[in-house]
């Protein structure tokens, strides 16, 4: 009996639904209100917002009742749309939204080096200057040092 | 006054219409009397639109409330500051802010060292469109002058948000931005027109662009602080449309004013350099179209108006002749295009530059749009709001402090692969060092502690730069390293300006990555005498106080604040209930330094011994605003360099007016 009673009580410390009262400074609460959009003065703080309170209050019900944050973020879905989130969900409109900025940028990037190559093929092919080659080490450090020089006049 | 003002505008729709005719008179007939009848008209809405901003001045500053917008947006008791800023509080008065920079930017291009330059009588049309616009959109939909049916004792007074400093500027410098665009805009399709595919334009009107971006970039962080102050929410930018409709400008102009060096240096990108400033300055109209047009919600919006549709005409009409300008010229402009010499210089990295400005652009307004996309595709309500906006964006921006942390090693036209990793070796160990702290340290975040590293590895590599070219000049002149850097920086002012901005835009990274990723709040109900601790500040509340000041009630909390157990002295965040409008405004408690904030709102109470408080605790937020000073700093220094224009006078060939 003593066992039963026991575990019954581990049991219920290890389900945070039964023990812990949530409040505005939860991980799970902050996670929540993070991600839904709040209508109204949806930047504002607690007492400029009216809409705010009934949320929050709203929430921790939901969490004290027992809901998970999925469920609670469901909930509000359920309700108002994917309009009650801050971000598209995974749905059709939700994967163009996520989606479109990678395929403009990669269509962007494809762009750019596309580009860049045909510059750069069209000034090999029309570049005539043959690469200068050193006749010897000697010759090429001492022009390297006579423009060093004049590099330095410029200052 | 009623009349004054209202003979203002007409006149100014008048004058516009004139001077523009006489601009096409003078360019068909090649006849300098109607060019200078023009310039002269331009000189005249100078002084109508003053007359018209001043006399609005005058009737906010002594409580007109005969006037609807005076009624509107003051009254009695506002502070004179707050009267005098209530001009671009609403439609009617920004409008009339707008058309007021506009003249006063016409007429310093006119009137400038390149009057005689034949581009300037379209540069001066073109400004004159615009001119136009804004007069007559006044004039129609929203005019400042307009009386109320009676007067009233008192006005309805400004929204208590905007009773802030930084609302005196933040309008002001983003219209000064936004309106600045209208010059190298102007200046691109003119020469466009003209069929002057070479640099000219770009070189006439950098300091002009330069200016714009400048305004923008403080319009958009003093936009920042003042969310900051004012709206107590505990951040700074909450990616909402008209923030971001601000923001777009200043990332399209960014990448233009680096794809410019290409044009200037080799000739090359003459289409896209004119394409990014019609961009930059269709952006500015959009923005504003926003604002006005009520098709997005938004803190900032003016509320809904029919003065979007009127937006909306006239930013597809720019596009559309400018589009059809660069159409008819690109043949043009292909032909006199230089080559890329090689894969790895410096201009293939400004082309990779401004792929992640325009890319980053792209996203935010895509992300911007999309709800209202979506709604009208498929009738389904989405939001893309802040955390959207910072999953895109942050890979966006990474990149671009990565190339910024690389680009200034890259040299021009030739490969030059050794000396590049050689002069990126110590920087880079810059950032891997401060990777491998900020790890040992425990600090979480894997994405943050990239971002961090990446932007002191932007910072060395510019500190380097600053170093490597005192040391050449010593070496060379043997200055002493004072001197020697002074006359370095002096000498290339464009460069090293550049160079300024960039490091205020690591400082500006840090503050950023570190208050997003390691900002703690916690929302505590506390009694009297109570306390309660939030990292390593420890708050007691002592007292809730009430009094009136100005006709508004004001509640006062007076709360003791300590650091690691050593007093920090009082906060005192207070609640205003304004006479004049519905809601409470918060007034934040910041104690600040330059490793984090104390940030404190008193959020609601049950009775004068039982108080609500949101505390956060924002790291590096200090460093942001240093930032954007550095950035200023920086831009204002490259603004002073730079060779003036190479051609002062010259005419076309065969171009010869008459006249004067």
């Amino acid at each position: 009996m003593k066992k039963m009673i026991a575990a019954t009580i581990i049991i219920l410390l290890a389900m945070p639904g039964f023990t812990a009262a949530y409040t505005y400074n939860s991980k799970e609460f902050t996670s929540i209100v993070k991600k839904l959009d709040m209508q109204g003065h949806a930047d504002h703080e607690l007492s400029t917002c009216s809409v705010k309170k009934v949320y929050y209050e709203e929430i921790i019900e939901m969490l004290n009742g027992g809901k998970s944050e999925e469920q609670v973020l469901q909930s509000y879905v359920n309700e108002y749309g994917q309009a009650a989130l801050r971000t598209p969900g995974k749905d059709k409109s939700g994967l163009i939204a996520w989606g479109m900025p990678a395929a403009g940028f990669a269509g962007g990037a494809a762009i750019v080096a596309l580009w860049i190559r045909k510059l750069k093929t069209k000034a090999t092919a029309g570049s005539g200057i043959k690469t200068l080659e050193w006749e010897s080490e000697t010759e090429k450090q001492i022009t390297e040092k006579v423009l060093d020089e004049e590099r330095r006049k410029l200052f | 006054m009623y009349v004054i003002g209202n003979i203002a505008l007409y006149l100014g729709i008048v004058i516009a219409a004139y001077s523009l005719l006489a601009n096409i008179i003078g360019m068909i007939k090649k006849d300098n009397r109607w060019l200078e009848s023009a310039r002269g008209g331009v000189l005249s809405l100078l002084f109508v639109s003053s007359i018209a901003a001043a006399l609005l001045l005058y009737l906010l500053g002594t409580s007109q409330f005969q006037f609807k917008y005076v009624a509107t947006y003051t009254n009695e008791t506002l502070p004179l500051i707050y009267k005098l800023s209530a001009f671009w509080a609403g439609n009617a008065g920004s409008l009339m802010l707008w058309a007021f920079l506009l003249c006063v930017y016409a007429a310093m291009v006119v009137f400038s060292k390149e009057k005689r330059n034949p581009m300037m009588p379209y540069v001066s049309s073109i400004m004159l469109v615009n001119i136009l616009f804004f007069f007559t959109v006044m004039v129609l939909n929203a005019n400042p002058f307009e009386m109320t049916g009676s007067i009233p004792p008192d006005g309805k007074g400004l929204n208590p948000m905007l009773q802030n400093p930084g609302m005196v500027v933040h309008p002001v410098t983003l219209y000064l931005g936004y309106v600045g665009l209208s010059v190298p805009f102007a200046f691109g399709i003119a020469a466009l027109i003209l069929k002057r595919m070479d640099a000219e334009w770009i070189k006439l009107t950098r300091r002009w662009t330069l200016t714009a971006w400048m305004f923008l970039t403080i319009g958009n962080i003093v936009g920042g602080w003042w969310a900051y102050l004012e709206l107590g929410w505990g951040g700074y930018w909450a990616w909402d449309p008209v923030e971001n409709a601000s923001f777009l400008p200043w990332l399209t102009v960014s990448a233009f004013l680096h794809s410019v060096m290409i044009q200037e240096r080799k000739n090359m990108l003459k289409t896209w350099n004119v394409s990014l400033i019609i961009l930059s300055y269709i952006l500015s109209l959009f923005g504003t179209f926003l604002v006005r047009s009520g098709i997005l919600t938004s803190v900032h919006a003016f509320g809904d108006s029919n003065l979007g549709t009127y937006f909306l005409v006239f930013m597809s009409f720019m596009m559309l002749v400018s589009i059809y300008i660069v159409m008819t010229r690109y043949q043009l402009i292909k032909k006199e295009s230089n080559q890329v010499e090689s894969y790895f210089s410096k201009e293939s990295s400004f082309l990779v530059n401004n792929l992640i400005f325009v890319a980053a652009a792209f996203a935010v307004f895509w992300g911007t749009m999309y709800p209202l996309i979506s709604e009208t595709l498929t009738g389904a309500k989405i939001n893309v709001g802040a955390p959207y906006f910072n999953k895109v964006m942050a890979p966006i921006m990474l990149s671009l402090i990565v190339l910024m942390a690389v680009c200034p090693l890259i040299a021009w036209q030739k490969p030059a692969v050794d000396k590049f990793l050689k002069s990126m070796m110590w920087p880079l160990a810059v950032g891997a060092a401060t990777g491998i702290i900020l790890t040992v340290l425990g600090v979480k975040g894997i994405f943050a502690i990239i971002g961090l590293s990446s932007a002191s590895f932007m910072l060395a590599t510019h500190i380097q730069e600053f170093m490597r070219g005192t040391s050449a000049r010593m070496k060379a002149t043997k200055e002493n390293p004072w001197k020697a850097a002074y006359r370095l920086t002096a000498k290339n002012q464009r460069r090293y300006g550049g160079y300024i901005v960039h490091i205020g835009i690591a400082v500006l990274a840090i503050g950023v990555i570190s208050s997003q990723a390691y900002s703690k709040e916690v929302m505590k109900t506390v009694n009297k005498g109570e306390s309660f601790t939030i990292g390593k500040y420890e708050l007691t509340f002592n007292s809730l106080a009430e009094r009136m000041k100005d006709g508004n009630g004001i509640v006062t909390a007076d709360v003791d604040a300590s650091y690691k157990g050593k007093s920090i002295g009082k906060i005192m965040p207070e609640k205003i209930f304004y006479e004049t409008w519905p809601e409470p405004s918060s007034e934040v408690a910041i104690k600040t330094n330059l490793a984090e904030d104390l940030y404190v709102v008193v959020s609601s109470w049950e009775s004068r011994d039982k108080v609500t408080f949101l505390v956060k605790v924002n790291p590096f937020v200090s460093w942001i605003w240093a930032g954007g000073i550095i950035m200023l700093a920086g831009t204002v220094f490259a603004l002073f360099g730079g060779k003036p224009t190479l051609s002062r006078i010259p005419a076309i060939a065969g171009q010869k007016f008459k006249g004067r």
